[in-house]
């Protein structure tokens, strides 16, 4: 059984604008999994479908075999946990901790668990010494990990991170990306993410979904979809610099393997030198 | 206005004895000041309670080792909500006294009287302590711990929730008004240039305020779905965690609480001839 599993999702907002068209979308168990597409392509409103936020105009959502209902909406937002692009959208407590809290406390926890699943979010996220802090005096990276453990705090199965590398510094980057493989390693969950990042995708998805005015065009792992660029020219996206290299010197005769993420291109280059050499 | 508010905040993270008291020792104390104040009927008795107040105001001003002109700054700001009705006492009789004694006669029928002066200086005293008290308060406690401290006197769950969300996006609109601001004067656009159109500088401020409501709306939308996705419902309520209280808040809360209650009483019975 997948954890979230949409059947020929399609959603139009008022004024009869298609925000999704048939959209088939399959969560595993234990997956990182990215959805790609420009601006527009209806990411964030198939995010707002996992959880219930959105009802679909037609099609289904199952979460964890499940159709979303009004009776189990309650537990469908604890086990899809979903972070949204802005943290000030999401951030709604004078400090960090109450912030944290607030997901547990409308779980019903008793305040010593709420107080443990706080502790235990922020030492995850690694933001325990801003605990006393207000968010209005935190940094954009800083926010972000608040909004992040206040979903970690639910212990949900599934994180959905609407463009969490949006508005962060490249060393934010590297830590978001270790932190979306270590939920996935550590934890077992399964994280769905959005981003027009390609190069970040290879380093931390193992599937990946490409969107396009409300469908989805393709799916695949890295080597599938980031070997059709023409298909990704034709969706507003480009392959990721490292393959698109490769490419380039295996076009002008260079015997390189093609790699997707920077210690697998880093192995091949070393590997096609010393042959070389 | 709104710069107002980060001016507030900066002086509350500020370090001294008052700052470090808990919240809701500060709180009782404050509101035992203001209930004091508010209880001494309207008569001369009201001076040396009111001087009384104002000494120890002083001392909690002077240990908080801010400066007097933060003070004054705050108290300019809210003077004119209550000078206003203080000032038009002069001019009328009130219920407290019976025989009232013109001073001055003006135009218009108008009649300055002895007791209405009398009257409005008690007023004027009274408005002054509260004030003081709630600036005090307010200049030495950071506003999250004002709620927490509110939250642990038993203010009810429903008020914590909307006041901590307010807290909140008070800053988040203050930042944001800051951003309009910034955007506005990085081209060149500054409301009192004369050099610009009259009708033109308006209607830029008035875009400007809708373009802020239509955020605003946009936001609390957001916030809304946000909210829903951690499991917002009727129960909801803002975590506030069990804290102690110290030896020094239990010392300030019954040396404050002694002169809030002692000094109208001692006053009082001084008044009426006992002492």
């Amino acid at each position: 059984m997948h954890l979230i599993e949409t059947r020929d999702l399609s959603y139009t907002y008022p004024g009869n604008v298609r925000g999704l068209d048939h959209v088939n979308f399959i969560a595993p168990r234990n997956a990182r999994i990215a959805v790609i597409g420009a601006n527009g392509a209806g990411k964030s409103t198939l995010f707002k479908h996992f959880n219930g936020i959105f009802r679909p105009t037609s099609g289904s959502v199952l979460v964890h075999g499940e159709p979303i209902t009004r009776e189990n909406i309650k537990e469908v937002r604890k086990f899809v946990g979903v972070v949204f692009q802005n943290p000030d959208d999401q951030i709604i407590s004078p400090t960090v901790e109450q912030d944290v809290a607030f997901g547990p406390t409308n779980l019903g926890l008793d305040e010593e668990t709420v107080n443990h699943r706080v502790e235990e979010a922020l030492r995850v996220v690694g933001i325990e010494h801003l605990k006393g802090r207000v968010p209005h005096h935190l940094s954009g990276g800083e926010k972000k990990r608040v909004a992040i453990a206040g979903i970690i705090a639910m212990e949900p199965q599934v994180l959905v991170l609407d463009e969490p590398t949006a508005g962060l510094d490249p060393q934010g980057v590297r830590d978001l990306v270790g932190f979306i493989n270590s939920l996935s390693r550590t934890y077992g969950m399964t994280v769905i993410f959005s981003t027009h990042d390609v190069s970040l995708v290879p380093e931390v998805a193992d599937i990946i979904y490409v969107m396009h005015r409300g469908r989805v065009v393709a799916e695949g792992d890295c080597r599938e979809i980031f070997g059709r660029s023409d298909l990704l020219s034709s969706v507003r996206l480009d392959v990721p610099v490292l393959p698109k290299l490769i490419s380039s010197l295996r076009d002008q005769g260079v015997e390189v393997s093609m790699a997707y993420t920077f210690n697998e291109a880093e192995r091949n280059f070393l590997a096609a030198y010393k042959r070389n050499g | 206005m709104i710069e107002d508010l980060f001016f507030i905040e900066k002086q509350t993270y500020k370090k001294s004895l008052i700052h470090d008291l808990d919240a809701r020792v500060k709180i009782a104390v404050c509101f035992a000041v203001i209930v004091a104040m508010v209880a001494v009927p309207y008569s001369p008795l009201v001076f040396p309670v009111a001087v009384t107040f104002a000494v120890f105001f002083a001392a909690l001003w002077a240990l908080s080792r801010l400066s007097p002109l933060a003070y004054v700054k705050r108290l300019v700001m809210i003077l004119p909500f209550g000078l206003f009705i203080i000032l038009v006492q002069v001019f009328v009789q009130n219920p407290y006294y019976t025989v009232f004694t013109p001073i001055a006669d003006l135009p218009m029928g108008l009649h300055i009287y002895r007791e209405s002066i009398e009257f409005a200086t008690i007023l004027l005293l009274k408005f002054l302590v509260c004030v003081s008290f709630i600036i005090l308060l307010s200049s030495t406690t950071r506003v999250q711990d004002l709620l927490e401290g509110a939250g642990r006197l038993g203010l009810p769950a429903e008020f914590t929730l909307t006041l901590g969300m307010m807290i909140r996006y008070i800053f988040v609109f203050g930042y944001m008004y800051r951003k309009i601001n910034e955007s506005l004067a990085t081209r060149y656009f500054v409301p009192f240039d004369s050099h610009l159109p009259y009708r033109y500088r308006l209607r830029t401020i008035a875009y400007t305020i809708g373009t802020l409501f239509i955020r605003s709306y946009e936001q609390g939308e957001r916030t809304y779905t946000a909210m829903l996705c951690r499991g917002y419902g009727r129960e909801s309520h803002l975590y506030i965690r069990k804290k102690p209280l110290f030896r020094k808040d239990h010392a300030f809360l019954a040396a404050g609480l002694l002169v809030a209650v002692c000094t109208p009483i001692f006053f009082w019975v001084s008044w009426i001839g006992l002492i």
